[in-house]
């Protein structure tokens, strides 16, 4: 549109006889001399003319084109993060993942042992997997891949409630990457530093679920230098190493959209909540379990109106949520939950409770502008904080959640579709290319100290 | 932090109680005589009691000013990981089982061996252990806070109309007709709110039986429509129900009549007051053409009482084999009765569904609501106001001209349906009559119960009359009592607030029970 009006511009002023201006209306046919002649001098008052109303005109398009846009924009806003506006990017083209050919008993196996491993909140890793074997951007010839993914399944030892046993995981994981480096040169090339890891659990490759437990192990040393992609992420923390990728922990696409409601139906909900505020089981006495804030949520708040929280889990959890404008999503005995996807699906703007979280994608989301920090120790002016937000922030971060990429970049969507969680991750994965070249190591040079870590880990597998 | 509070305790106890001892005995001097083996008892008793609630309290602040002073890093040196390891073993998972509990066996033995030295990783900065739950000294709302968040509230739902808001808007014409009776505040109040919430124009006509009155204006005063027509009715309201019905159905006619009268653009709903509507209702009804059909759904008296249930007991019984005696007791369910259009899989109007009573046995009062005409009651039809216009040509000719339907016939009440010719042509709502979009409410006070006027008592309740139905008897136990003073002869006047005129005393005493003063009946 802009370029044809370039061309209507030029058009006028190039005084060539046998031009046709169509702005003009008039096609001129070389015949009647003449009537060239006097066309000719025409043409030069009306060129100025017809420049001026292609001026005006161009302005006027402008003008309605963004009125439309603005139209269009007024139900949801644009998302662009501090690495700009990347979630919309398709990273197929920007790199290429080798997908190591495992024994089937680092993933396959764990799978057929207990199938829940494909709906409970790890499930990340097995359709990162599936996603990878027939994606665009997977290679077959690993020399020219700019990574390498490995898939094995660490967490899908499950015990019979059906949370995961980190225990193993630590040796399945030495046991593969001796099994990646004796069978393939590609590990010790770079000791591991253009290899990526699906670690959803807990603390992610602290591979614990008591968090002082996961601290004191740390980060497995082999993977020091390899890219993790894990739900876990706090600041300052060991067990978010530097350059992870922060993902969203598994939800079930197809489950949350079947549930959508109208959105005419009035929001009437203020805060909405459902979840354990004691964790009677293990810390019966409170003070542990999220670092007491969710005790603090349940004793500041418990016969407010304003709030809805409760234990319960009804069977309209779903619909709740769509008719709520805030959803606390407080920390639990790990930071991150699978509330702040249920949010963002629904509409209901997060209310982060958890000191320090780095959340998903947060190069790509800027999440200050979309959901509520509220400090640990701010918990009991929680009414007043998010009372005090102004009516005109909280329709911002609602035209925010309302923006289908926002949603989109949240799930694991299966069958993959552009922009969900799977191409988030390989956006990630690209923005960190090329590699350093100092991570290629001479051969024979090893940095990583094969025995350092627990003696129980050292057992093989 | 019991353990360690239980730990101290004893030690702490034995110092105190050595001192207590020592003092004791100096004290002891003092007295020389035989009970001083009881007074030593006693004293030992008293510091014995004394020590274990001084010696708690100071173990506690001893362990709060550690923790104060104890610095995060701290809690990775192998004492208190000691100890922090015990505290958490009890705080294990509850459901491990043996397999779990020898892998962590196998952990902690790794652990030992790397605690040897401090773990001071100068990274962390969390904060692992027990955090206190921080309570505010008035954990409750403000409510200046409460009303900001319903004015965001507010907002927020405007904003959610305006983006995915129907935008339809004919205005609503309804309906209504009332007469001055005791659940008359009940009803109407109900209906007045959810006619105040309509986001779309309200004209809202209330035909009122026996005329004008004050107290149903005082109700409609607090109305947030946009036009309010309060009209009365010469005829009292009937105290049978059929005859209620048919002059409801009058009443409603000259509303209509109002409507054509002035050529009020809309659509018209009969709100009746004993109805409860959704919002969603409103909205359906904006789709409406000419006419339109709505389920209503019944509650009250549609089969659930005593005399209904023991009949279909019995039934039970004769079906159901003496072995199986549990079976008399199930309750029977009852599925909830719906009145209105019925729809094929097509989505076309096939018939219409009417409430068909379950029998009873025997009328449980007189106050009984059965709906006797077996025919469909107005508010199940919506109609364009068009439809009653003066302006016969304008409407399709399976609308009935206003003097057809208006006077029947064979002298009975006007019903809706008869304006319709056609009863294909009727638009059905709400998902084709499966979405119920309001009730009714068929529950109404006796028709000879009084009620204050307004529902408010600004005087001391001085005539009391029995209302019949009360276990409380009739008349009055006359408890002997000594002569009323003087001043209770102005009692009969309706004095109000006279001095020493009340046997009872105040205002808190409203029971019925004591008739210690005078009855006036």
């Amino acid at each position: 549109m802009v370029v044809g009006f370039l061309l209507l511009l030029l058009m006028p002023s190039s005084r060539s006889a046998t031009s046709i201006s169509v702005v003009d209306g008039n096609v001129v046919v070389g015949e009647m001399g003449e009537m060239l002649q006097l066309r000719k001098r025409g043409r030069r008052r009306r060129g100025h003319v017809s420049l001026l109303t292609c001026v005006v005109g161009f302005l006027f398009l402008c003008q309605v084109s963004r009125l439309a846009a603005a139209a269009v924009l007024h139900r949801h806003q644009r998302i662009s993060g501090s690495a700009g506006d990347v979630l919309e990017d398709n990273p197929v083209g920007r790199l290429k993942v080798f997908v190591y050919e495992l024994p089937s008993k680092y993933n396959k196996d764990w799978l057929e042992k207990d199938p829940r491993c494909l709906t409970h909140m790890f499930a990340a890793e097995e359709f990162v997997h599936d996603f990878l074997l027939t994606s665009p951007v997977r290679t077959h010839n690993p020399k020219e891949a700019d990574w390498f993914y490995t898939p094995v399944y660490t967490t899908c030892d499950l015990m019979p409630n059906g949370l995961p046993l980190p225990f193993k995981s630590p040796r399945i994981m030495r046991s593969v990457i001796s099994y990646i480096s004796t069978h393939w040169p590609y590990w010790n090339r770079t000791e591991g530093a253009d290899h990526f890891f699906v670690v959803p659990h807990d603390f992610g490759a602290c591979f614990h679920y008591q968090e002082e437990k996961a601290i004191e192990r740390g980060v497995l040393p082999l993977l020091k230098h390899a890219t993790l992609v894990q739900t876990f992420g706090q600041n300052h923390h060991v067990c978010l190493k530097e350059g992870s990728i922060v993902v969203p922990p598994y939800a079930p696409p197809e489950k949350m959209q079947s549930r959508f409601i109208p959105p005419s139906t009035p929001r009437s909900i203020f805060v909405y909540f459902r979840g354990l505020f004691y964790d009677v089981g293990n810390d019966p006495e409170g003070g542990y379990y999220a670092r007491g804030a969710r005790a603090a949520v349940w004793e500041n708040f418990k016969d407010n109106p304003l709030f809805d929280i409760s234990t319960q889990h009804p069977s309209t959890y779903y619909e709740d949520m769509q008719r709520a404008i805030y959803c606390l999503c407080p920390l639990g005995w790990a930071p991150w939950s699978p509330r702040l996807v249920e949010g963002v699906i629904f509409g209901c703007i997060p209310v982060i409770i958890a000191d320090d979280i780095v959340l998903p994608f947060a190069d790509a989301i800027p999440w200050e502008k979309i959901g509520v920090f509220v400090a640990e120790k701010d918990v009991p002016n929680l009414d007043k904080i998010l009372s005090s937000i102004s009516p005109e922030q909280v329709l911002e971060k609602q035209r925010l959640l309302a923006n289908p990429a926002m949603k989109q970049a949240m799930l694991f969507s299966q069958p993959a579709l552009p922009g969900d969680a799977f191409h988030q991750i390989l956006n990630g994965l690209a923005r960190k290319l090329p590699h350093d070249p100092h991570i290629y190591l001479e051969p024979g040079q090893m940095v990583l100290n094969w025995t350092e870590g627990p003696v129980g880990d050292l057992k093989p597998w | 932090m019991k353990k360690a509070a239980g730990s101290h305790r004893p030690s702490r106890m034995r110092s105190k109680n050595r001192s207590g001892f020592s003092s004791d005995q100096t004290s002891d001097t003092a007295f020389r005589s035989t009970s001083i083996s009881f007074f030593r008892i006693f004293i030992q008793c008293m510091f014995c009691i004394g020590t274990l609630v001084v010696g708690f309290r100071f173990t506690r602040e001893a362990h709060f000013l550690r923790a104060s002073f104890h610095h995060p890093e701290d809690s990775f040196s192998r004492r208190t990981g000691a100890r922090m390891g015990s505290l958490v073993s009890i705080g294990n998972r509850s459901d491990l089982d043996l397999r779990i509990q020898e892998e962590i066996a196998n952990d902690s033995e790794a652990f030992r061996l790397e605690n040897s030295e401090t773990i001071i990783r100068s990274r962390v900065r969390v904060d692992v252990g027990r955090h206190a739950i921080l309570i505010r000294p008035w954990p409750h709302p403000d409510p200046f806070e409460v009303i900001q968040a319903h004015h965001l509230i507010a907002r927020v739902q405007m904003e959610q109309w305006q983006l995915y808001g129907s935008k339809e808007s004919k205005p609503i014409i309804a309906i209504t007709t009332t007469f001055v009776r005791s659940f008359q505040a009940v009803h109407l109040t109900g209906l007045l709110h959810t006619l105040s919430l309509v986001p779309v124009h309200v004209t809202w006509i209330v035909m009122e039986a026996g005329g004008v009155t004050n107290e149903t204006a005082y109700f409609l005063s607090k109305a947030r429509v946009h036009r309010l027509l309060h009209l009365g009715f010469g005829d009292a309201m009937p105290a049978g129900l059929k005859e209620r019905g048919q002059l409801e159905a009058h009443m409603r006619v000259e509303g209509l009549r109002y409507v054509r009268e002035e050529k009020m653009e809309g659509i018209v709903v009969f709100a009746d007051e004993s109805n409860l509507h959704s919002l969603e209702f409103f909205t359906e009804a904006q789709k409406v053409d000419w006419v339109g059909a709505v389920s209503i759904g019944l509650l009250g008296f549609a089969g659930f009482e005593e005399p209904a249930q023991s009949r279909i007991a019995d039934v039970h019984q004769e079906e159901v084999g003496a072995g199986r005696r549990d079976n008399l007791f199930a309750r029977p369910t009852f599925e909830p009765q719906v009145q209105g259009p019925s729809c094929d899989s097509k989505g076309n109007l096939v018939g219409w569904h009417i409430f068909d009573p379950l029998p009873l046995e025997e009328e449980v009062y007189t106050g009984i609501m059965l709906a006797q005409n077996r025919r469909l009651e107005w508010p199940n039809f919506v109609l364009n106001a068009r439809a009653v216009w003066k302006t016969e040509g304008n409407q399709p000719e399976w609308i009935k001209s206003w003097d057809e339907w208006v006077t029947p016939k064979d002298g009975s009440a006007p019903d809706i349906k008869a304006i319709l010719r056609d009863d294909k042509q009727v638009k059905v709502l709400g998902d084709c009559g499966r979405k119920v979009l309001l009730w009714w409410l068929r529950a109404e006070a006796r028709a000879d119960s009084r009620h204050p006027a307004n529902w408010v008592l600004d005087e001391n309740l001085e005539i009391i009359v029995p209302a019949k139905s009360t276990p409380w008897p009739d008349r009055p136990v006359r408890v002997p009592s000594p002569p009323p003073p003087p001043a209770a002869a102005t009692v009969g006047t309706g004095s109000k607030r006279g001095a020493g005129s009340r046997v009872s005393g105040g205002k808190g005493r409203r029971s019925k029970r004591r008739q210690s003063r005078p009855n006036i009946s």
